[in-house]
């Protein structure tokens, strides 16, 4: 490999490591939230995305309709199956012992993969055609269509999240809860019905991390461990507090992946936990933590 | 009386003992008027049924094989018990499956097989298509002398020694060579000239040995291997292997996927613009599946992929087999159901000469292991044979079939549907290789 040839790689690898990094954003923004506002362990976090991808192919097959498209649809549904998996099952063990809360967060993600498994068989499951399956070429450089529009809209609706966060009452709230809950129930927000918003809030992260997902892969059971371990790498990376900082941390782990797999994809995640543990090592409670 | 009331006990003693004599008494003289009883000469216990173990991973990465071979053994049993009368050397023996979970590890595998030996007391287990659970499992067959037919391909585990071990499919290294074979062969009737080639693979030891049984071959018929890449099979971006291949710009790649990457590798290849003179799948996982065909959608159109079974194979029985799996399941049965399918018609077979040739024990493991190497089907005298890709079947010391071959299917646009079909050795019906890819 000339030296040319080597630089073209490495920006290649970095171009696509920075659009995979906006898209492992949205993917840890839906547990960054509810982590940050309701200090739950979710870890029934990827299992949602792996099912509200089923949901997402399921509308698209049956439809016929893109899977970006099919989001005008999932989004609203899955805000609605938010309110009842807070109300149901996490508002009974908020405020108990973390152990209590990692054992239902556990077996929610069980029961989901079996579930998936009994019904949709083991197969992957994908979108044959999608709207953006193509790529184009900037010079030596290949632009893949689904990566450029997935990291547009994951950019998209995290500004949009950011402005909520920091403009409307509800983001107030949010915020408020985040940074001292007995302060803000005594300025008189009502916590519970912040919660349960946050938990919606963050389904709907969810479904258009799952969305976007659709539109570059397919799905099986067992998808959801690859995102759980990438959003739990991202919020530690990035501490709590900042959307910014997620973007960034998530970017950097995009790019140490795709660098990592210029070495040898088989070491890819590999590359990506050493810079982990490296910058924890020096800044133990992430990089942009406000708390 | 004190002296009347301790006489009744020895009254009531007496009138027991007499009563007893006179039953037997009684007994005697009745059955000595019955005809003569024949004389007993010992017989051997009439076999009801005989219990195959199946182990499968049912749950986990590789449920998708499982569920297909354990839909493909009951319809097997069906068959033996409904339309063949069972086993009839043991009697007319009626075949019966239990089905135990391999879960997703060597160690669940391994407790799969010890619950169906002590609590079952099977003679034959058929599993566990995962070859690092097939070989943990193996200890504890080889230890209890129980047989084990293995749908299992690497190569190693028939070079553990064991005695009570089979294999009728053929082993992982020579799909990587199937695969070279095929492209050389296409390549040579095409006027097509083949330098350079990437092999791309998921890097567990199935994958692994694949691919290197594919470089060996390359590196035989002198082409150059460009890259040998392999990566986790769980990957979520092949976009920086795709990159590397467009920048080595092989003549051929021989990629062994597992089946979600191989639709990620078919879809990202197409958005990457990669069109090498010919892709080529070796391993019998994806690509060329009704599953990832369906996922994939033409991004898959003119891939191949190599596998133990022909679904297409012109004989009587394969057709029948095929269609009633279509029927009951709705698809078509592919390699976890096809293995199955031979194997256990195998298996059959060899319970059939046990029982000839030791009908006094034909289920003891040493005789079992003697009948399964005395077989010899082909085509003419088996079902076995007829649904195998050679038509051969006959077991070396090490229990691999001498005989082993592989099928090459392609996807190809039939009347407007992505359909996969046999292409190699002997094509299908109506149909040719395409070859090599349009716009190389």
């Amino acid at each position: 490999m000339t030296p040319l040839d080597l630089l073209v790689a490495v920006v290649q690898q970095v171009v696509d490591g920075v659009f995979l990094g906006l898209f492992y954003a949205i993917v840890a923004s839906g547990l960054a939230l509810i982590f940050g506002v309701m200090d739950i362990i979710n870890f029934a976090h990827g299992d949602l995305i792996m099912i509200s991808a089923y949901f997402t192919w399921l509308l698209s097959m049956n439809l016929n309709l893109d899977p970006l498209l099919s989001m005008l649809l999932t989004l609203p549904i899955l805000f609605l199956i938010g309110l009842g998996i807070q109300k149901g099952l996490i508002n009974p063990v908020l405020g108990k012992e973390p152990l209590i809360q990692i054992a239902v967060t556990v077996g929610l993600g069980f029961v989901l993969q079996n579930i998936a498994l009994g019904y949709f068989k083991a197969e992957p499951k994908g979108y044959p055609a999608p709207l953006f399956s193509g790529g184009f070429n900037l010079g030596p450089f290949v632009i893949y269509e689904s990566k450029l529009v997935s990291a547009m809209v994951s950019l998209a609706v995290l500004i949009l999240l950011s402005r909520f966060l920091a403009k409307t009452k509800l983001g107030l709230a949010m915020r408020a809860v985040t940074d001292d809950r007995a302060s803000a129930m005594l300025m008189g927000i009502n916590v519970g019905r912040v919660y349960l918003l946050t938990f919606a809030i963050g389904m709907v992260l969810i479904g258009v991390a799952a969305g976007l997902w659709m539109e570059m892969g397919q799905v099986t059971p067992y998808l959801g461990t690859s995102f759980s371990l990438v959003s739990w790498v991202a919020v530690a990376l990035a501490g709590l507090g900042s959307i910014q900082g997620l973007i960034i941390s998530a970017i950097i782990i995009g790019v140490a992946q795709s660098l990592g797999s210029l070495i040898s994809p088989s070491i890819q995640m590999a590359v990506v936990y050493l810079i982990f543990f490296f910058i924890l090592w020096f800044k133990p409670r992430g990089l942009f933590a406000r708390r | 009386m004190a002296s009347k009331r301790s006489r009744i006990p020895l009254i009531i003693a007496i009138i027991v003992v007499i009563a007893v004599i006179a039953a037997g008494l009684g007994y005697y003289y009745y059955t000595s008027k019955l005809s003569p009883t024949p004389t007993i000469t010992p017989t051997t216990p009439k076999i009801e049924k005989v219990v195959i173990g199946i182990v499968q991973p049912l749950t986990g990465n590789y449920a998708i094989f499982g569920q297909e071979a354990v839909n493909a053994a009951k319809l097997v049993v069906d068959i033996i018990n409904n339309e063949l009368g069972g086993v009839r050397s043991l009697g007319g023996a009626k075949l019966d499956i239990v089905v135990e979970d391999a879960g997703t590890s060597p160690e669940s595998a391994r407790l799969a097989a010890e619950k169906l030996i002590s609590q079952y007391h099977v003679p034959i287990i058929y599993g566990a298509y995962i070859s690092r659970f097939t070989l943990a499992m193996g200890t504890v067959t080889e230890q209890n002398k129980v047989i084990l037919v293995t749908d299992a391909l690497v190569d190693d585990l028939s070079r553990q020694g064991w005695m009570y071990f089979f294999r009728v499919a053929p082993q992982a290294s020579s799909h990587g060579v199937s695969a070279v074979d095929f492209v050389l062969d296409e390549a040579k009737a095409h006027n097509v000239t083949i330098r350079t080639a990437v092999i791309i693979n998921e890097d567990s030891i199935f994958g692994t040995t694949v691919s290197n049984g594919a470089h060996l071959e390359l590196a035989k018929k002198g082409v150059e291997v460009l890259a040998h890449i392999s990566y986790p099979y769980d990957i979520t971006d092949m976009s920086p292997i795709v990159d590397q291949i467009k920048r080595l710009n092989p003549d051929i790649i021989i990629a062994i996927p597992y089946f979600s990457d191989g639709v990620l590798f078919a879809k990202t290849a197409k958005a990457a613009g990669l069109n090498p003179v010919f892709i080529a799948g070796a391993g019998a996982c994806g690509f060329t599946d009704p599953d990832s065909i369906k996922a994939a959608g033409d991004a898959v159109l003119y891939y191949t992929n190599t596998y133990s079974y022909n679904p297409a194979k012109p004989t009587d029985w394969n057709q029948k087999l095929v269609k009633e799996f279509e029927r009951r399941y709705g698809k078509m049965p592919t390699e976890a159901a096809g293995e199955m399918f031979y194997s256990l018609f195998t298996i059959y077979e060899a319970l059939e000469k046990a029982g000839q040739m030791f009908p006094d024990d034909p289920l003891n493991p040493d005789h079992l292991r003697q009948a399964f190497l005395s077989l010899d089907l082909s085509e003419s005298n088996s079902i076995a044979a007829q649904l195998y890709p050679t038509g051969r079947i006959k077991f070396a010391p090490n229990g691999d079939n001498l005989y082993a071959g592989t099928a090459v299917l392609q996807v190809q646009l039939i009347n407007g549907t992505l359909t996969p079909v046999v292409v190699w050795p002997q094509p299908q019906a109506g149909v040719q290789a395409i070859f090599p890819r349009p716009g190389t």
